[in-house]
């Protein structure tokens, strides 16, 4: 799988928010996100998925333009969103959240991540199956949260900020997991983090933006030769 | 015996309100929208099954089609109204007044349609009672006790435990993860407008059953009924229930202590009473969409 963004505009109403942004993300990449707050990097996730338009440019996923379907067809294609602090249904327990997610997204047997596959992959999930998504810890929302990004058959996984909320023991641990999925089964991920060790140690390539322009998209190789905290 | 019968009079018009109270806020917790246009279906579902059993269809016949004109009015009302506006951004405040119109329009329609006046069903047993220990019951008393209990008590159990109703409460606490998840939110919209406004008509006419039918007063019906979803606690539907109970039942005995005129004064001061005291209402409810 490749997607890919050439010259993307994209923002809210008439105002754009991102300023041609071009980058290309390939089979089982991690591709680390950064930028100070309201850089332009949710906008580019919202845009990827659809939740807001694209103004211009073009986004490609394995060569087809792919900007101007609606979110269910670019969800049907394998791109989930885990969106930053709202990813479960408070209301819901782990048990029904997954699977009303799974009815809602997996087929039998043309899924690559079904309901067992979650509980197997997130072995904590298993044993909160039964607690009420709303009233767990932050990090255990967090997990499930991940888990509902899963389900079905993902292809590119945009994760942003998935460490909010985390003890840095969880962070390593879910990062670990990020790393492992995205190897085990080919996909690929754009991750939006503050805590830029954490993300470096699973990116293979990194982007940096400001003000809507990318001032920085290269290998990890590169990013560890140069000091991020300039271009912020 | 006067206070029992007064009692029990109070608690058949709760539950009678109490199922326009729950449908309204089944679809209000779900959506955010202020659907005043139910009290509109109520009425044209009401005078629909009217038209029906004047025509000789027989009267569960007619409640089945009214439910079923309400189901599928509440479905069209949330496609090809709200939907819409949603899709252009509109406010809530320009979604209850596009709510307003649509009463008017009901209203109307209904006006023309079937009459503008204060009609009763022609039906030999509204009229017959039942007699339990000294306490009198009308058969359409009975039938909208017994219809909102199963009513209230199956939409509990369908919201906890089918399929769907997960659905219902998955998109309600989290509408944008619901919309990235393929929950499909506009169409579980449609879908509980729809299972509201189905319900809604079975009040509509039993309650036309009991008393009589009346194409502009329904929004009175409404209002107390919002009262009591408020006081009850928005997005619980156990508790827009027992509130509406609770409301009607002093609405009724009220009249044993004090003049009639104070009745609805009396419903209003416990609303009040909740506002300042238990804004949350009588069942707190988890409902990330309340208030």
């Amino acid at each position: 799988m490749t997607l890919e963004a050439r010259n993307l505009v994209a923002g809210y109403g008439d105002k754009s928010i991102l300023d041609k942004v071009s980058f290309t993300l390939n089979d089982g990449e991690i591709l680390a996100f950064f930028g100070h707050n309201g850089a332009g990097k949710s906008t580019t996730l919202k845009a990827v998925i659809g939740l807001i338009p694209v103004q211009e440019g073009e986004l490609l996923l394995d060569g087809e333009r792919i900007d101007k379907l609606p979110i269910a067809a670019r969800l049907d294609r394998g791109i989930k969103l885990l969106p930053e602090g709202r990813g479960i249904f408070p209301d819901l327990s782990v048990k029904d959240s997954i699977d009303i997610v799974a009815q809602r997204n997996c087929t039998p047997g043309g899924s690559k991540i079904k309901k067992d596959d979650v509980y197997e992959l997130l072995p904590n999930l298993a044993r909160l199956r039964n607690s009420i998504a709303g009233e767990m810890s932050g990090g255990q929302q967090q997990i499930l949260a991940f888990a509902l990004a899963l389900l079905g058959s993902p292809r590119c996984i945009l994760l942003e900020e998935p460490s909010v909320g985390l003890q840095p023991d969880l962070v390593e641990d879910l990062f670990g997991k990020i790393r492992e999925i995205c190897a085990r089964l080919g996909v690929s991920a754009i991750l939006i983090e503050h805590k830029i060790a954490s993300a470096m140690a699973i990116a293979d390539h990194v982007m940096i933006i400001n003000s809507g322009r990318l001032v920085f998209n290269g290998s990890k190789a590169e990013a560890e030769t140069i000091n991020l905290w300039s271009y912020f | 015996m006067l206070y029992l019968q007064l009692f029990i009079d109070g608690v058949v018009s709760g539950c009678a309100i109490g199922l326009v109270s729950v449908s309204f806020s089944y679809f209000y917790a779900t959506t955010g929208t202020f659907h005043v246009a139910h009290a509109g279906i109520y009425t044209f579902s009401a005078y629909f099954a009217w038209w029906l059993v004047g025509v000789g269809v027989p009267f569960f016949g007619a409640l089945a089609l009214a439910v079923a004109l309400g189901g599928v009015a509440g479905y069209l009302t949330q496609r090809l109204l709200y939907e819409r506006l949603a899709r252009n951004t509109a406010s809530p405040l320009v979604m209850m007044i596009a709510s307003i119109g649509l009463l008017t329009v009901l209203q109307n329609v209904v006006a023309i349609l079937f009459t503008p006046n204060i009609v009763q069903f022609d039906l030999t047993w509204r009229l017959s009672h039942l007699s339990l220990g000294g306490i009198s019951l009308s058969y359409p008393q009975a039938l909208i006790l017994v219809s909102s209990l199963v009513i209230v008590t199956a939409l509990i159990l369908f919201s906890r435990h089918s399929a769907l109703g997960k659905r219902i409460r998955a998109v309600t606490s989290n509408p944008d993860l619901a919309e990235i998840t393929r929950l499909a939110p506009k169409q579980v919209f449609a879908i509980v407008l729809a299972i509201s406004s189905a319900i809604v008509a079975v009040p509509g006419v039993l309650i036309g059953v009991d008393q009589a039918l009346q194409p502009y007063t329904s929004l009175l019906v409404l209002l107390t009924a919002v009262i009591a979803m408020i006081a009850g606690g928005i997005g619980s539907l156990r508790g827009a229930f027992c509130m509406s109970i609770l409301l009607a039942v002093v609405q009724s005995m009220s009249v044993a202590f004090m003049p009639g005129r104070w009745s609805v004064a009396a419903v209003f001061g416990i609303f009040i009473v909740f506002i300042l005291f238990r804004p949350e209402g009588l069942f707190r409810s988890r409902f990330s969409r309340a208030f």
